[in-house]
């Protein structure tokens, strides 16, 4: 809605797509400032897979934060629970909705400001995806 | 006297009754009287004795409810998702209220979580969602004492290492100016919802 963030993709997992779009895009990003006193936060996305084959999120780094974690909130009878998931599949030519309430990544033990933050988005040792961009204020 | 100006008048004479029956229309449509998504308790119980402390640091028991309508909420400030996410729902439903020249209910978080949410923590967190809310921290068995007559539910899940979160209610309790037990909002929340019921709610008293 608000933002279209891309993003560099590398190349060479580009070229091996073999699609003139990027195989994962990341939109309608938000990344929560973090609040006075606290050092952790959360952000929100959709994640497109626009190849033809699953994608599969390892893990998902900051050099802003010591530890960024791939949680979900599930709220059942009025009880909310969060889980850290240990990966996100992108379905082939589908997508992947984190958002308040639900899936989320928590980024936690902020060493940087509340100027901007960059998010890197990893399958193993790959890096699909780069996202920069700017705080959300609540 | 013209025919032209004849008809004129009759239309503005229509125009005019018309106007005034929906006027009258509109006055006499039935307006909500009960809330639409809070269930109120039939059996408004007092709140047990407790001892916690407020985000100044400041030693309370259950009087620190009275004089205010309260929309309880019971969270950390570790919680990334769920808890800003509620109190920023009941500052908004704040700001709307406050805009329409209505009544203010206080936001109050009750940490669940007194082993990371210090007074001063807490302090910080809570003021970030506007100005006059309450926070409360302290023991855990004093937190125990309002949260088990409240019928909230909590319990601490080890994560990675020493990191650990917290389960707990996402309900929105209402705890009246008499410190009783009033009411209840189930989760999801939605300013609208709370916009819509507490004028209705809070003119009972």
């Amino acid at each position: 809605m608000k933002h279209i963030f891309l993003v560099s993709i590398l190349a060479a997992f580009a070229a091996c797509s073999g699609e003139s779009q990027p195989p994962l895009v990341a939109s309608d990003v938000i990344v929560m400032e973090t609040m006075p006193g606290m050092n952790m936060t959360a952000a929100y996305m959709t994640l497109t897979n626009n190849s033809e084959d699953d994608i599969r999120i390892t893990r998902v780094t900051s050099p802003g934060f010591a530890s960024v974690e791939l949680h979900e909130t599930v709220i059942e009878d009025d009880v909310s629970r969060m889980r850290k998931l240990p990966e996100l599949i992108v379905p082939a030519g589908g997508s992947a909705t984190l958002e308040r309430g639900g899936m989320h990544l928590m980024l936690m033990r902020q060493t940087g400001d509340n100027a901007a933050v960059s998010l890197q988005i990893w399958s193993g040792d790959t890096m699909l995806l780069t996202i920069e961009t700017s705080y959300t204020k609540r | 006297m013209p025919i032209k100006t004849l008809l004129v008048g009759v239309a503005l004479l229509i125009t005019l009754i018309a106007g005034i029956l929906t006027f009258m229309l509109v006055e006499q449509a039935p307006r909500a009287t009960a809330p639409q998504t809070a269930m109120l308790f039939a059996d408004q119980s007092e709140l047990p004795e407790f001892e916690l402390l407020d985000h100044d640091g400041n030693e309370v028991g259950k009087e620190v409810f009275k004089g205010h309508w309260n929309l309880v909420f019971f969270g950390f400030t570790h919680c990334p998702d769920i808890c800003p996410m509620t109190l920023t729902v009941l500052a908004d439903a704040q700001r709307q209220l406050r805009e329409r020249g209505l009544a203010l209910p206080r936001i109050v978080l009750v940490s669940v979580d007194p082993e990371r949410d210090t007074p001063d923590k807490l302090g910080q967190y809570i003021d970030y969602f506007g100005e006059g809310n309450l926070g409360l921290t302290g023991d855990l068995g004093q937190i125990r004492k309002l949260t088990t007559a409240l019928g909230i539910f909590f319990e601490k899940t080890p994560s990675d290492g020493d990191n650990y979160s917290v389960d707990h209610s996402a309900v929105v309790m209402i705890i009246d100016p008499d410190g009783r037990q009033h009411g209840i909002f189930s989760s999801p929340h939605v300013a609208g919802n709370f916009v819509n019921d507490l004028p209705i709610i809070m003119a009972r008293q």
